[in-house]
């Protein structure tokens, strides 16, 4: 069963990202005066007990970065984690130390993310070993637990990384990330190196692993068709930005920002009766050393207005836990509430 | 084309044979010279027909014949056994500098290019001003400082080679640091210790063996050239780099004095170069998958 | 579009690589036709043989690659034709655009002059001509500000630009066949967009024929006119592509369209092939999906032959009726494709 604690209001959330900045200076050359990527700006978002939240986006949005910052590779810039109401920045090292222990990143490519050298057995371990947690034969029985538990035969124990498939060693990957029990699992297109058919096989698997341990899920993926049938809720990033966040659903079939749209146009659907929209978003993502000015979105949206290039959006309500940064949209929601009086979306 | 290599990968990794392992046929020829090189050199006293430094008036510059195989030189000196011990010499500079080298290179290296930052800068920058120094400038320069011999040349080309060890082993190592694996197990908790014990210097070991190798070949060389210039092994002791020397001023008189120790160097040479490729297969993350 | 006829026809091509420890089977026996201004895609999933089809008709494999077969391209057999003259043949005739933007174009040389050359290689034109020439085509395929843009390396263009560099390039000597493997691959989805809408504009416009080799079936439905599914170097239908994602003919297909993550059953686990693709150093005999498929039977031992059902499309598999008539067996009482493999965890 999942746990939905989301209801209780009392219950800070697991993991909770406030004001989330991370600033990349870019030196040229040794003594050189650096520019500044910005990476992310200013992002919040929130991941209950056993809830899958999806951040999308393309190349260069940002959504590898708050992966990184929440798995504790890169140090954010600015802004607030929070896990389970404590703020992780500022706690001793051993309070950091237990939460990374409760949070695991899955990588993209799993032939990088094992060690062609170390057996399968000794990956999975390596955690055990890292935190000294029982002796050689517990460690051993849990490993062989684990790898029941991601679906791969234990006569694999002694194999190397390249003599297994790339479904197989995603499944190693997600073994080793659950070694620890973790609470939260970061997984950064966890699925895009492989093929469809063994996609869906890890997709199962995770959405099997969630119910079964209550696990919760943040999932960076670029691949919204993915994100779709996983998620409960997704959060939709553009240059550093959050545009759009809400239950996957809302954002889906009732996106509101014009970014999100076009995003979901884009996606060649595979059925030739379901012809792809002929509206293109033009032009390309802008450089994140140099974002525009006001919305991030305009100099690309079909819809921009003059305030658009001035005035940066700030989230509008679209419903329940459905917002959208977008003046034109909160321009029309405006007006549609007007025309009839507001009702609850669901 | 991916399943052409991605599926016989399963057998193929499974169980690498020896020859294999050792990096193919070249690996395992070099192997066996370089085996049977260093039984020699262990062996020289056994295998040595006549005493290396026994001067003897009597026969100076006799051809080879059934008595000295190789002839003998210009003291009348048995030519065979001197090449017989002085592998003995040879190969200790040739590995002892590589090893020393190492030793020294291999930390800087793994320091640097896994800290990052600014110990890399600093690290680099030292080792940088080093490899700019002229290489046998600087063996000549530290010859004049502690004064000649075997050990001296062996140290001079140590530190020719910590710069070109430290340089492979950063590069690789930054490689390593770059792969997920590595960033996952730092999220798991392992410790920066175990990070590099368990899979930086596993990892990229590979570049700094195969460069290794042909550092050897290349201290050979060196040496011979140290010792040709006089500032290396000093006679009477048997070394092939020597012996080259003092040979080539009789060449046209007495050719073998010079034929046999240049060929024995030619030999180890290649024998380390063998060594070398084999390895640089052995490692090739390509080559494993095949 | 005008189909007057098959522009490029494989017959019984294999591919084996040779290497030292045994052989590959990587194609076998694949027998194909593409017609003239159709968009032809090639699909599967990776190490199932499209790219080193692909290679095979471009004449662009390794030494080590044995290919066996005829491929006719406008009646002339390319596998026995001399490496002088393929090359005439490729970036005259067939173009190519390859999947990763950012190695197919040489990092040392301004995009303009790359595509120059590709005109030169093939045509007696002036430096000159071929500058004014190649500034066209880079317009053409909407580079923005391309006169200014012409004497720019790739490394100073995004990746959907370096692509339409390399499209442009493909089709400096108006070829009439344009291969294109993965060529949206690396991009993002929005610049993928575009760039499948000049494909086709591109087509539209040069009447060329495009072969298409994908691993998308989102892409390859909304682009292609008829497409081949291969599996593991055998080629397992052939369909239009409104039957082939309508109703599906061989098990293999219609389990990769199972498998894809859409709206329609977001609702439960998704479906999955189980099993592996087989070694192919050692595959197995007949069909090789046979050890995967829910339908395996003792005639799968043998390969079925790729024949043409009376809807159109053509597809290898005993439980068709089309492939039992082509070998001459009787029709199986009933069949019934059910939904592909199993829930595997």
């Amino acid at each position: 069963m999942v746990k939905k604690l989301s209801d209780q209001p009392q219950a800070p959330p697991l993991l909770q990202v406030q004001g989330l900045v991370k600033h990349f200076p870019v030196r040229r050359g040794v003594f050189g005066r650096g520019a500044v990527v910005h990476a992310v700006e200013s992002v919040d978002f929130v991941v209950n007990r056993g809830e899958v939240v999806s951040l999308v986006g393309e190349s260069g949005s940002g959504k590898t970065t708050v992966g990184r910052c929440i798995t504790g590779m890169t140090e954010p810039t600015a802004g607030t984690i929070r896990f389970e109401g404590q703020d992780i920045a500022g706690n001793s090292r051993t309070a950091r130390d237990s939460f990374r222990r409760r949070v695991q990143p899955v990588f993209q490519d799993p032939r990088s993310s094992l060690d062609p050298r170390w057996t399968i057995e000794r990956t999975i371990g390596e955690p055990l070993n890292a935190y000294r947690i029982g002796n050689p034969e517990q460690r051993s029985a849990r490993v062989r637990e684990l790898m029941d538990m991601v679906g791969l035969p234990t006569y694999l124990a002694q194999r190397r990384p390249q003599e297994l498939s790339g479904g197989q060693q995603q499944r190693v990957a997600i073994a080793a990330a659950l070694a620890l029990e973790p609470d939260l699992i970061v997984a950064d297109e966890p699925v895009s190196a492989l093929d469809v058919s063994v996609q869906a096989q890890i997709l199962n698997l995770l959405s099997e692993l969630r119910s079964r341990l209550g696990l919760a899920l943040l999932f960076i993926a670029h691949d919204l068709s993915v994100v779709e049938h996983l998620s409960d809720r997704v959060a939709v990033m553009y240059l550093g930005r959050i545009v759009e966040t809400g239950p996957v659903k809302e954002v889906y079939h009732r996106s509101r920002h014009p970014y999100t749209k076009a995003l979901i146009e884009a996606i060649p659907r595979p059925d030739p009766t379901q012809v792809m929209s002929a509206n293109r978003l033009t032009g390309e993502i802008p450089s994140p050393v140099n974002p525009p000015s006001g919305c991030r979105f305009h100099p690309r949206c079909p819809v921009a207005i003059d305030r658009c290039s001035t005035d940066d959006p700030a989230p509008t309500v679209f419903g329940m836990r459905h917002t959208a940064a977008c003046h034109v949209a909160a321009m029309q929601f405006a007006a549609e509430s007007h025309s009839q009086p507001a009702k609850d979306p669901r | 084309m991916s399943t052409a290599v991605g599926s016989s990968v399963k057998r193929g990794a499974a169980k690498r044979s020896v020859t294999e392992r050792l990096g193919g046929r070249e690996g395992l020829v070099g192997w066996s010279i370089l085996l049977v090189l260093v039984l020699i050199a262990i062996a020289a006293p056994l295998l040595a027909p006549h005493d290396p430094e026994t001067i003897d008036s009597a026969r100076i510059f006799t051809g080879p014949s059934t008595a000295h195989p190789f002839g003998t030189d210009d003291l009348g000196r048995d030519v065979l056994s001197r090449v017989l011990y002085a592998f003995r010499v040879t190969l200790s500079i040739a590995v002892g500098s590589v090893l020393l080298a190492m030793l020294i290179g291999l930390p800087i290296g793994i320091l640097a290019g896994y800290v990052g930052g600014w110990t890399d800068l600093v690290l680099m920058r030292g080792i940088d001003l080093l490899l700019a120094f002229p290489a046998l400038l600087l063996a000549i320069s530290l010859i004049a400082i502690l004064g000649q011999g075997a050990l001296v040349a062996l140290l001079a080309i140590a530190i020719i080679y910590v710069p070109i060890m430290a340089r492979v082993v950063r590069s690789s190592v930054l490689v390593v640091r770059g792969q997920a694996y590595v960033t996952g197990a730092r999220a798991r908790g392992a410790s920066h210790w175990a990070i590099i014990k368990g899979h930086v210097l596993p990892n990229s070991i590979g570049p700094a063996l195969v460069q290794a190798s042909v550092l050897m070949a290349f201290a050979i060389i060196i040496e011979a050239a140290l010792s040709f210039l006089g500032l290396g092994s000093q006679p009477p002791t048997p070394e092939l780099g020597l012996m080259l020397a003092e040979g080539h001023n009789y060449l046209k008189q007495a050719p073998w004095v010079e034929i046999f120790p240049g060929l024995a160097i030619a030999i180890t040479v290649l024998a380390f170069n063998l060594v070398g490729d084999g390895l640089r297969r052995s490692f090739d993350p390509h080559e494993v998958t095949r | 579009m005008t189909i007057t006829g098959a522009l490029l026809e494989l017959r019984n091509v294999s591919v084996d690589y040779v290497g030292r420890n045994g052989s590959v089977s990587a194609v076998q026996d694949v027998c194909l036709s593409l017609s003239e201004g159709e968009t032809f895609g090639l699909v599967g999933e990776s190490g199932c043989g499209k790219t080193t089809l692909s290679m095979a008709l471009m004449g662009l494999l390794p030494e080590t690659a044995k290919v066996t077969g005829e491929i006719l391209f406008r009646g002339a057999d390319l596998t026995i034709m001399s490496e002088s003259d393929r090359r005439e043949l490729r970036g005259d005739q067939i173009g190519m655009v390859f999947q990763d933007p950012a190695t197919s174009l040489d990092p040392t040389f301004s995009i303009g002059s790359q595509v120059a050359e590709t005109l030169r290689a093939h045509r007696k034109m002036s430096r000159k001509q071929a500058k004014a020439r190649a500034l066209e085509l880079l317009i053409e395929v909407g580079i923005p500000a391309a006169e200014t843009r012409y004497t720019d390396p790739p490394h100073r263009l995004s990746g959907g630009m370096r692509q339409r560099v390399v499209i442009a390039a493909a089709l400096a000597n108006d070829p009439v066949l344009l291969l294109a493997d993965e060529p949206t691959t690396a991009l993002d989805v929005t610049i993928q967009a575009q760039i499948l809408d000049l494909l086709a504009g591109l087509q539209k416009k040069h009447h060329t024929t495009n072969l298409l080799v994908a691993h998308d079936l989102g892409i390859v439905a909304q682009v292609c006119d008829r497409v081949a599914v291969m599996y593991a170097g055998q080629l397992v239908e052939v369909a239009p592509v409104a039957q082939l994602f309508a109703d599906p003919q061989h098990p293999y297909t219609r389990a990769l369209m199972d498998a894809l993550p859409t709206a329609t059953h977001a609702a439960g686990a998704l479906r999955v092939i189980k099993g592996q693709v087989p070694d192919l150093a050692d595959p197995p005999s007949g069909c090789r999906f046979k050890d995967r498929c829910p339908h395996r039977m003792a005639e799968c031992e043998q390969l079925p032959p790729l024949a043409e059902s009376a809807n159109g499309s053509q597809v290898a598999c005993w439980l068709h009726p089309a492939t039992r008539a082509a070998a001459g067996r009787q029709p199986l009482a009933s069949i019934s494709l059910t939904k592909g493999g199993e829930k595997v965890v």
